[in-house]
Formats: C-alpha cells, sequence, structure tokens
C-alpha cells in the first residue's frame, strides 16, 4: 500500500504543479469571469446601420402605422435608459411603402428581392389583406437574406400584432382597458409538500424554479466536466509513460496493479480537489446571495461521492485503454464505447429532469456507468427518489466501480507491457479471463 | 552455504503459440558479473521479466536473493531496462527520489545517495535542472543512477552501454565494476562479446527459448577445441575461401578469425602462397565466434557441444 500511495503523491504532485493545472482550476474562474466581462463591455457593441425595410401592406391600414411606430421608437427606443448624452444601442428602423405600380404587384417579392441584393433594402415584409380577419394566419410574411438578425422582424410582428388587435377590440366596440384586465394573466407560485413537525403543520417552501433546475443541471455539468478533465488525462499520461519507455522501470519496483492504482488515486485527488475549489466558490456565491439555505448541504455530499464513483469507474477505464495501446490515435476506437458511457447521461438529461421518478428516469439512474450523473440529478429535485432506490443504486455502482478497477487492472498489466498492434475488443477480453 | 542470487528452475513461459523460454534452469552466484547473451528473440528479455517478477512463468519455480514470493526481494532489486525513459518534465532530483520512493528507501538515505551519485558522474550542478534540459549522455548517466539508488543486491542491467560515447561507457563500466567489488551481483545482458568476455565472470546464452552455454568464461571456451585461427596477413579474405580446410572466415577488422577442421601447419602453407603473414595464432573461439556459431542462421546444432552443465 505504501508504494500505492508513493506513486500516488508523484502522479499529485506532477499533476498539482503543472501549468495545465494552474490553467484549467486556478484560472479558470478567471477566465470565465473575464468572458462574462467581455460578454457585458461588449453588449452594446451592435451594428448600429439603420435597417431599411419595404412593406408591401394590402390592407392599406398598416403602414402607416408601422412608419408611426417606427419614427417614435428610432426617436427615442433606441437609445440606453437614463444617460446623458445619448449612448445610442440599437440601430433604427426606416419604415418604407415597397412603392410598386399595379403591373409589378404581380412579381412583387422578385423585384424587392433584388432591392434587398443590391443593398437598397434590409429586408421587406408582405401583409395580405386578410390581416384584420379573426383567426387569419399566414398574413404577414417577412422577407430577408440575414436569417439570424430577428430584431427587426419581431419588431415588425409585435408592431402589427398590436395595431391589429386594438383594431379588433374598437371593431367591436370593446372597451380596451376591459379587455386588458380581463386577459390580465394569474401568476403561479410553485410550493413543495406540507409537512407536519412534532403534529404541527410547517410551512411549505416555495420552490425556486431556478434553483430546482439549476442545481442538478450545474451539478451534472461540473462532474461531466471533471470526468473529461481527470480521465483523458490519465490515459494520456499512461500512454505517454509506456511510449517513452517508462513503464517497465516502474513496474520493476510496483506490480502493475499498484502502479495502476497508485495514478488513480493521485488523479482522483486532483479531481477531488478541483471540484471542492468549485463547489467552495459556489457555496460562498450562494451565501453573497443569500440563497445557501436553499441547497441543503447533503447534495454537495452526494455530488462528491457520485464523483468519486464516476472518477473511479472511467479513470480506471480509460487507464486500462491507455496501458493497451501504442499510439494515440489506436485509443481512439477503444475510447468511443466508454465516452459513450459518458456521454448517456448527457442525452438522457432532459426526460429526466422533466419526470425525475418516470420509469425511465428510475431505470436509467440504476444503470451503473450513469448512475453517478443521473441519480445525482433525481436526488437534487425534490422530493428525490425513494431510500430504495439510492440503497440499490449506489450498491450497484460501487459494486461496478470495483469490478473496473479489476478488470482494467488486468487489462493494464498485460497492456502496459505489450507493443505493437492494439488489442482488438475480443483480445482484450482474453486478457481480461487470462490467468496471467 | 549462500544461496545463488538468481535461481530458475525447470522455467518455462509462452505466449501463445510461441515458446518464449522452455524449461531453463539458471543458478546466478551471489556477488558474480553474470553476462547474459543471446540474439534478439531468443527469451532475454522475457527470462530477465520474469527475474523481475514483472511477468510470471508458466511452470518452474524462481528464486531471488533466497525469495519465491513475487514482493519479497523487490525493494533489493535494481533495473536498467534497454529501452531507457525519463519523466521529463522533472528535474533530476525529483526523478531520483521518485524512484528511490520505489524502493522503500528512507528519505535521509536517498537525500545522501543522490549527492553521492551526481557527483560521482558530474552532475551536481544539474540536480534541480529538469530532465527535458540534460544532453543524451546525460541522460542516460541520470537513467543508470536511478537503477542503482537504492542499493539494490541484485542489479540487472540491459545493454548498458548502449548509445553510450566511450568517455560515458567508461564512467558507468568503472561503476558497474565498483558495485561488484562492493558485492553487488549484476545480471548483463548485451549482444557485445567483447564487452561480455572482458567485463563478466560468468556468462549465460539463450538462443530459441533454451540454454545453450551456462558457466565461467574458461569453463565455456574449454568446451570447444582449438579450431580456430587469427590470422593478420595482406591478403584478401576471399582467397581463404579457395583453401579445403578452412571451414568459416570471420572478418574482425584488424584480423581474421578462421575456423578449420585438419592440420593448421597446412593451412599456414597454403596461406603463405598467398600472402604475407603477419599474425597465425592457433586459438580457441572467443565469446564472438561461439555466439556466431550457435546463432547465425547457418549455424550446425551437432556442431555445438554441450555446455549447459559445465
Amino acid at each position: 500500500m505504501n508504494k500505492v500511495l508513493v506513486v500516488a503523491r508523484n502522479e499529485f504532485m506532477i499533476a498539482i504543479t503543472s501549468k495545465a493545472f494552474l490553467v484549467g482550476v486556478l484560472l479558470m474562474p478567471v477566465f470565465m469571469g473575464g468572458a462574462i466581462g467581455v460578454q457585458f463591455l461588449t453588449k452594446d457593441q451592435v451594428d448600429l446601420e439603420p435597417r431599411k425595410i419595404a412593406i408591401v401592406d394590402k390592407t392599406d391600414r398598416l403602414l402607416e402605422t408601422l412608419i408611426k411606430r417606427s419614427e417614435t421608437r428610432n426617436l427615442s427606443g433606441i437609445y440606453r435608459e437614463k444617460e446623458e448624452p445619448k449612448v445610442q444601442i440599437e440601430p433604427k428602423f426606416e419604415v418604407v411603402d415597397a412603392g410598386l405600380s399595379d403591373t409589378e404587384e404581380g412579381q412583387a417579392e422578385a423585384l424587392l428581392s433584388d432591392r434587398v441584393r443590391e443593398g437598397d433594402l434590409f429586408a421587406f415584409a408582405v401583409i395580405e389583406p386578410n390581416a384584420f380577419e379573426i383567426g387569419a394566419i399566414d398574413s404577414i410574411r417577412y422577407y430577408s437574406q440575414s436569417p439570424s438578425y430577428q430584431r427587426l422582424p419581431n419588431w415588425i410582428r409585435n408592431s402589427i400584432n398590436e395595431e391589429v388587435i386594438t383594431t379588433r377590440i374598437n371593431d367591436l366596440q370593446l372597451d380596451p382597458k376591459s379587455v386588458a384586465a380581463v386577459t390580465q394573466t394569474i401568476p403561479l407560485r410553485q410550493f413543495g409538500l406540507v409537512e407536519m413537525l412534532d403534529g404541527v403543520q410547517a410551512d411549505a417552501k416555495e420552490e425556486n424554479r431556478a434553483l430546482v433546475f439549476g442545481v442538478p443541471f450545474a451539478g451534472l455539468m461540473l462532474m461531466f466536466m471533471m470526468v473529461m478533465s481527470v480521465a483523458p488525462a490519465m490515459l494520456n499520461n499512461v500512454l505517454e509513460e509506456k511510449i517513452q519507455k517508462i513503464s517497465e522501470f516502474l513496474v520493476s519496483s510496483v506490480t502493475p496493479f499498484q502502479l495502476m492504482l497508485g495514478k488513480l488515486i493521485g488523479s482522483i485527488s486532483i479531481g477531488l480537489i478541483m471540484s471542492s475549489l468549485y463547489l467552495s466558490a459556489i457555496y460562498f456565491l450562494a451565501r453573497h446571495y443569500e440563497f445557501a439555505d436553499a441547497v441543503p448541504p447533503s447534495i454537495y455530499a452526494w455530488f462528491m461521492f457520485f464523483m468519486l464513483i464516476a472518477l473511479i469507474i472511467f479513470g480506471s477505464l480509460f487507464s486500462a485503454i491507455g496501458a493497451a495501446c501504442s499510439e494515440i490515435r489506436d485509443a481512439q476506437s477503444l475510447m468511443t464505447p466508454v465516452m459513450l458511457m459518458v456521454v448517456i447521461p448527457m442525452m438522457c438529461l432532459a426526460p429526466v429532469m422533466d419526470s425525475p421518478n418516470s420509469f425511465f428516469a428510475k431505470v436509467i439512474s440504476l444503470f451503473p456507468p450513469a448512475t453517478p450523473m443521473m441519480m445525482f440529478v433525481r436526488i437534487a429535485i425534490p422530493p428525490g427518489p425513494a431510500a430504495w432506490e439510492i440503497i440499490l443504486g449506489t450498491t450497484l455502482v460501487v459494486a461496478f466501480a470495483i469490478m473496473c478497477v479489476w478488470a482494467s487492472g488486468k487489462i493494464f498489466r498485460i497492456g502496459i507491457l505489450s507493443q505493437g498492434q492494439t488489442p482488438s475488443f475480443a483480445q482484450l477480453f482474453r486478457w481480461l479471463i487470462s490467468k496471467a | 552455504m549462500v544461496l545463488p542470487a538468481v535461481e530458475l528452475e525447470d522455467v518455462s513461459k509462452t505466449y501463445g503459440k510461441h515458446i518464449a523460454v522452455n524449461d531453463l534452469s539458471l543458478s546466478v552466484p551471489r556477488g558474480s558479473l553474470y553476462g547474459f547473451i543471446g540474439p534478439n528473440g531468443s527469451g532475454k528479455t522475457t527470462t530477465i521479466r520474469m527475474i523481475l517478477r514483472i511477468i510470471h512463468p508458466d511452470t518452474g519455480s524462481i528464486r531471488v536473493l533466497g525469495h519465491s514470493e513475487a514482493a519479497a526481494a523487490n525493494d533489493r532489486l535494481g533495473y536498467l531496462p534497454e529501452e531507457r525513459g525519463l519523466y521529463k518534465k522533472l528535474t533530476v532530483r525529483r526523478m531520483l527520489r521518485y524512484y528511490a520512493s520505489l524502493k522503500s528507501m528512507p528519505r535521509h538515505e536517498i537525500e545522501r545517495e543522490i549527492k553521492d551519485w551526481l557527483d560521482r558522474f558530474e552532475l551536481g550542478a544539474w540536480a534541480d535542472k529538469k530532465i527535458e534540459s540534460l544532453s543524451k549522455g546525460m541522460s542516460q548517466k541520470v537513467q543508470f543512477i536511478a537503477s542503482v539508488i537504492a542499493q539494490p543486491s541484485l542489479l540487472i542491467l540491459d545493454e548498458p552501454f548502449s548509445g553510450l560515447d566511450p568517455v560515458n561507457t567508461e564512467v558507468i563500466r568503472s561503476a558497474i565494476l565498483d558495485l561488484r567489488n562492493r558485492g553487488t551481483t549484476i545480471i548483463f545482458s548485451t549482444h557485445d562479446m567483447g564487452v561480455a568476455e572482458n567485463m563478466c565472470d560468468s556468462v549465460f546464452m539463450i538462443y530459441k527459448g533454451n540454454k545453450v552455454l551456462d558457466g565461467t568464461l574458461s569453463e565455456v571456451k574449454q568446451q570447444y577445441a582449438a579450431d580456430s585461427i587469427h590470422l593478420q596477413w595482406n591478403g584478401h579474405s576471399s582467397a581463404l575461401q579457395e583453401i579445403p580446410e578452412i571451414t568459416r572466415v570471420i572478418d574482425m577488422g584488424s584480423y581474421q578469425e578462421l575456423q578449420f577442421s585438419g592440420d593448421p601447419q597446412v593451412i599456414l602453407h597454403q596461406i603463405i602462397e598467398r600472402g604475407d603473414v603477419d599474425l597465425f595464432k592457433v586459438t580457441r573461439p572467443s565469446l564472438h565466434d561461439i555466439f556466431i556459431r550457435i546463432a547465425s542462421p547457418d549455424s550446425v546444432p551437432s556442431e555445438t557441444p554441450d555446455l549447459t552443465s559445465v
């Protein structure tokens, strides 16, 4: 065991004093903060070139309204609020009549498309005569060659709809204020269940939707990130030692299993330290914004537990792949099924978060390779899975982790000294069942 | 009675259908410098790996420094593999400290040994430099230090002079002989028969997984008749092929080694007829010649005496 710790300590010290670790862990928040800062600083750096749009108004009632609205917007709606001198943060919208003659109307779209191509217009819209009819569809069509720019079509749609609804209310001789009052929506507040404490009914906690979805999502992402940081690094590390012929020297001092176990412990320690740093940062941020109480300490503990299991499973599998291969490109084919196991929980996230107690969610969270991530997600969403599910899932995943370490140890032992062609899956299986 | 440093009894190892080592028995006396020779693929590395317990034999038993359990003697073994690698990003001191720690060496002894060995190899100034900044020769010396840092009782060196210049070869050679004089048993695997002949007390040769030579150098040579001639002359090797009594010519550069049958005086007369002779010495074959006779593709098994029991 002492030699395992010597290897683990060496792995840990090499990793923790490497530039990659400093960049990956200590500078990561700086980079993330920097990225947010850059986004904040550049949020006003928009293209202020006026957007000119031609309208083919077949109702003969909306063009003038749109022109007026655009003029109002251009005067006061495109500047940063409460700031003098005025700072323009959005482009002007210039609404013009398409100005087509009767003979040209049949080819309106084609002619206006040419004008957009020539740069005379940014876009054009066609409003059909039935726009005011209740139940009308396909009454407004917007054409442009800049499909990613959404501000202008959104403004056109909202402006026309507001005008059409107002006109409909007036046509029906309804009081606009009464309509607004009648159609006002009622907010829905979400609570957990009411519980009885010592025979006294305790108030139910109001659910914070951002936290209900944010905690499992953030936890899953962090776990995924840690696995993807630690496990492939182990593969590279083992493969590099094999290529550089360091392994043979090492296995003359320690057994291959001791070597793998030491590497695993060293790398997992790095992963746990990185996670602890991130979790601490999240906790202090939560305290600062006064929602730390909304995330119970057990969630942090479950996260660290499942994270440890995930790192053991994927760390051992990746190190076995590193030992079995002789070149990094050979590792790609062997990595595919393991990578799939890492990615499966990410693909199942949406249905599990939507229905954490569904049959699918129960099955996937009891499937050992997916258990660390999926069971954590289920535990993080109140009220969490039944106790028997947690006990069964935990037992299965711990057994699976032990099996992965055992199997990886067998492959590692033979692979670390093998040279030449990368073994096939059949050959890996033979290594697995071999007595040597 | 002092037990041998290494004892192999009827050891066999196969990889699939390939027999790497076949029913091998071997005894390496304590304190000896034992040469392991054999062509590539003959089973040398497999034998060394089995002695180091990196791999296990299919059959037979191995005792190392009196222990048959894998881990018991591990900390008293030093190993310099043929294909060497070092952690390029670590400093010399940190890497040596790591290797010594793997041999369970106490910390204070580690620091003392690192200093002694680095000073001996004039590498003291490089102790805190990264391995990647060292020259090839320096790296090789560091690799050698890594294998001996934990004061092993048994040191296994696989081609220790491979790639070294003459100056560094001499430094390492001197260190090896010092270790032997201090009682370390050294197993020395090499292709260089000259080195094996000059340094080793005993030699062991493995060929196609089988032991074909084992014993002290003089014992091995005694098994061969004086059927070699060392010749220096001004003629060409091809002229020697015309002499029917000469069965093989090995050009050694500055001289030729001839294998013959019949009367050497007759051969001398025939050579004199073809050129001027500077040296003509009837001798037993060199280790190099013995190696060639056994391992060359056209070797005749029946010509090889049974030398495994000398």
